[in-house]
C-alpha cells in the first residue's frame, strides 16, 4: 500500500535529516514510529506530504504503486494520503466547515466524482463531529484559529474522518490531549481504520498505543529505522529508553 | 435648509475663490506633501483652468491647518484652509452642490450618485441620527472626475459611509471627503478598491465633539498597471476622541498603492485613543506599496500607534490547505478573501458589512 524505499531528504543548508528510511505498510496495519526528539520523525511525515522546506535527496515513496514523490502536494493528498502535523497551522479568516467542504469536493474533483450536495455535507460533518464528540462552536470558527493544542488535535482527526484517506501519517496526535480527549480521539481513529486503510501513528508514549494496537513498532533514531517489532517494542521503550538499542 | 446648512454653504469656497485658490497652489508637485508618492505628472491639466494653468509655479508646500486655529468664519478664511488640490477641483468646475439634510433622529439608508465628473455633495445629519450611505460611481465622460463629500455629523449620529464599485477603468479619479464630527458622533467609513487606472481618496477628519469616533476600513484588490492613492487626515480636536485606520492590500501585476495616514492630537485632548495599520500582501515582484504615517501629538495623556507590514501569503498556511487536497490556485484565493474579509469582520451588522462582504465573495 505504502512502499518507502530508501528515502533521503535534507533541508535547505543541505543538513540531511532522513538517511535512507525503509518502510512498508500493507492495508489493515497500524505502524508506530517512536524515536528521541530530532530523530527525523516529523520531517519523515513532511517529506512525503510534500513539503517545499525538504528536498528530497533520493530514493521513492508510493501508494498503491503510484510514485507521490513525482506528485503535486494536493494530488499526494488526493490520491488518499493524510498528513496530520505535530503542530496544526492556524489560519483565521478561512471558515473550518468551508475548508473541509472544500478539501473534501476537491478530493471527489480529483476522484472524477461529483460535489456533495451542501445537505449531504451537513450530515458527514455531523456524523463525524459527533464521534469525535465536537461541539457547534467548530463550525464557526476559522481553521485551528484560537483553538487549544487539543482541540486542534481533535479538528485533524476531524478532517481525516471526512477525507476519508487509505493512509494517515498521524505526528504527535497525542501531544496536548487530556485523558478524556485522548480516549475520544483514539477512538475516532479507530472507528475510521478500516481493513482497508493504515495508519502510522508516531508517537512519544505508550498511552497512544493501549488504545490503539499497534501492528508494528519502528525506532527512528538519526535519520534511519534501526530496530522494527511489534507491540511488546513500544512496551520496552517506554520502560527503558532508546539507550539500550546502541549499547545492543 | 437649516441655518447650520446654510451657514455651512456660505462659508464654503465660490467658484471664483477655489480657481483663485487652485492657481496659487499649482498643479500639485511631489515636494508637496499632500502629494508624495502620486504620479503627479499623470494628472491632466483641467480644462476650465485655462491652458496657461500647467505653467503655474507650484506653491511651497503648505502646513496641516493648526489643531487649535479657530472654527471658519468666512469663506474668504475658508479657502485659505483648502490646500488639496483633489477638493477644489469640483467646486472651482461650478459642481451645483447635492445637499442633502437628514433631520435629528432620523434612520435612513441612501445611495449617493453623481451625475458628472465633478460632483459636490453637503450633508448634513441631525443629532442622534442613524445613517447608511453608500456612494455609487458616478458618471464620468473626462479624462479626469473629482468628487467632493462635506459631511457634518451632529451629536450622537451614526453614520456608516462606504463603497465597493465596480472596477473602473477611468484615468483618473479623485475623491475628497471632508467629515466633521460633533460630540458622540460616530462615523465608520469603508471601501473597497478594484480600480485598474490611477486614484486617489482623500479624507479631512475632524473628530470635534468629546467622544467622537472615526473608523475607516479600507481594502484595495488591484493588479495590472492600476495605482491608487490614499490620503488621510484626522484632527483630534475634543477630549477623548478616537480614531481606527486599517488598510489592506492585495496587490498583483505592477499595481501600486501609497497610504498616506496623518493623525494630529490638538492641545488639552486627554484621553485620545487612535491607531492605525496597514497590511499588504505583494503577490508579484513587480508590486509595491508605501506607506507614511505621520503622528503629530500636542497633549501628553492620549495612545496612539501605528504599524505596517508587507509580505507574502504566508508559506505554512498554503501548504496546511494544499496538502489536504485543495489546488493551490484556490488555496491562494481562499487565503486572499480570509485577508480581505478580516478587514471588515469587526464592523458591526449592517447594510455596509453586508454589501462589502457580499462583494467580496464575487
Amino acid at each position: 500500500m505504502l512502499s518507502i524505499k530508501n528515502l533521503k531528504a535534507s533541508i535547505e543548508d543541505g543538513t540531511q535529516i532522513l538517511k535512507g528510511i525503509n518502510l512498508e505498510v500493507k492495508p489493515g496495519e497500524v505502524h508506530a514510529i517512536m524515536g528521541p526528539n530530532g530523530s527525523g520523525k516529523s520531517t519523515l511525515s513532511k517529506v512525503i506530504a510534500g513539503h517545499p522546506a525538504y528536498h528530497v535527496d533520493g530514493g521513492s515513496v508510493e501508494l498503491d504503486g503510484k510514485n507521490l514523490l513525482e506528485m503535486e502536494i494536493n494530488e499526494r493528498a488526493n490520491s488518499g494520503l493524510f498528513i496530520s502535523t505535530q503542530y496544526p497551522t492556524e489560519i483565521p479568516g478561512v471558515n473550518n466547515v468551508e475548508f473541509l467542504k472544500m478539501a473534501l469536493n476537491s478530493k471527489r474533483a480529483f476522484l472524477g466524482q461529483p460535489e456533495m450536495s451542501d445537505e449531504d455535507f451537513k450530515k458527514l460533518c455531523e456524523e463525524k463531529m459527533n464521534l469525535l464528540e465536537m461541539d457547534e462552536r467548530y463550525r464557526e470558527r476559522g481553521v485551528n484559529d484560537g483553538m487549544s493544542g487539543g482541540e486542534k488535535k481533535r479538528n485533524e482527526i476531524l478532517q481525516m474522518a471526512i477525507l476519508d484517506p487509505k493512509v494517515s501519517f498521524l505526528d504527535e496526535t497525542d501531544s496536548g490531549l487530556d485523558i478524556d480527549a485522548l480516549r475520544i480521539v483514539a477512538n475516532g481513529i479507530n472507528h475510521i481504520m478500516s481493513p482497508e486503510k493504515a495508519v502510522i501513528l508516531v508517537t512519544h508514549y505508550q498511552r497512544l498505543l493501549d488504545y490503539i494496537k499497534p501492528t508494528y513498532v519502528h525506532v527512528l533514531r538519526h535519520g534511519k529505522i534501526i530496530l522494527s517489532g511489534g507491540p511488546e517494542l513500544a512496551l520496552k521503550l517506554e520502560d527503558q529508553g532508546y539507550d539500550w538499542i546502541e549499547e545492543a | 435648509m437649516s441655518t447650520a446648512t446654510s451657514e455651512f454653504i456660505q462659508s464654503l469656497p465660490t467658484a471664483e475663490q477655489a480657481i483663485a485658490r487652485l492657481r496659487e497652489l499649482g498643479m500639485p508637485r511631489r515636494n508637496n506633501e499632500l502629494w508624495s508618492f502620486f504620479p503627479v505628472a499623470k494628472i491632466p491639466t483641467p480644462e476650465f483652468m485655462g491652458t496657461d494653468f500647467a505653467t503655474v509655479s507650484a506653491a511651497s508646500p503648505t502646513d496641516q491647518a493648526s489643531p487649535t486655529a479657530p472654527a471658519h468664519s468666512s469663506s474668504d478664511e475658508a479657502v485659505q484652509k483648502e490646500t488639496d488640490f483633489a477638493a477644489l477641483l469640483p467646486i472651482a468646475n461650478q459642481a451645483r452642490p447635492m445637499i442633502r439634510e437628514i433631520v435629528p433622529g432620523a434612520a435612513e439608508m441612501a445611495m449617493l450618485k453623481c451625475n458628472n465628473d465633478f460632483g459636490h455633495t453637503v450633508l448634513e445629519i441631525g443629532k442622534g441620527a442613524k445613517v447608511s450611505l453608500e456612494i455609487l460611481d458616478n458618471k464620468v465622460t473626462h479624462d479626469i472626475a473629482a468628487e467632493r463629500f462635506d459631511i457634518n455629523v451632529g451629536e450622537n449620529a451614526d453614520v456608516e459611509i462606504f463603497f465597493a464599485n465596480p472596477a473602473c477603468d477611468l484615468p483618473l479619479r479623485f475623491r475628497h471627503f471632508n467629515i466633521n464630527q460633533a460630540a458622540g458622533a460616530n462615523v465608520r467609513f469603508s471601501s473597497i478598491c478594484r480600480d485598474t487606472a490611477i486614484g486617489r481618496i482623500s479624507v479631512e477628519c475632524h473628530l470635534k465633539g468629546e467622544g467622537a469616533n472615526f473608523d475607516y476600513r479600507s481594502l484595495h484588490i488591484l493588479d495590472g498597471e492600476a495605482s491608487q492613492h490614499s490620503r488621510l487626515t484626522i484632527y483630534h480636536e475634543a477630549p477623548r476622541t478616537v480614531s481606527t485606520q486599517l488598510a489592506r492590500n492585495l496587490l498583483s501585476g505592477s499595481a501600486r498603492v501609497s497610504y498616506d495616514g496623518s493623525v494630529i492630537v490638538g492641545y488639552d485632548c486627554t484621553g485620545v485613543n487612535s491607531s492605525q495599520l496597514v497590511n499588504t500582501i505583494l503577490m508579484s515582484e513587480d508590486a509595491s506599496v508605501s506607506v507614511k504615517p505621520v503622528l503629530k501629538i500636542y497633549h501628553d495623556d492620549v495612545e496612539c500607534t501605528h504599524g505596517n507590514t508587507v509580505g507574502e501569503l504566508d508559506a505554512e498556511q498554503m501548504f496546511y490547505l494544499v496538502s489536504r487536497g485543495i489546488p493551490k490556485k484556490t488555496a491562494q484565493e481562499m487565503l486572499m478573501r480570509s485577508f480581505a474579509q478580516e478587514t471588515f469582520l469587526p464592523l458591526p451588522d449592517s447594510p455596509a458589512k453586508k454589501r462589502l462582504m457580499a462583494e467580496l465573495e464575487k
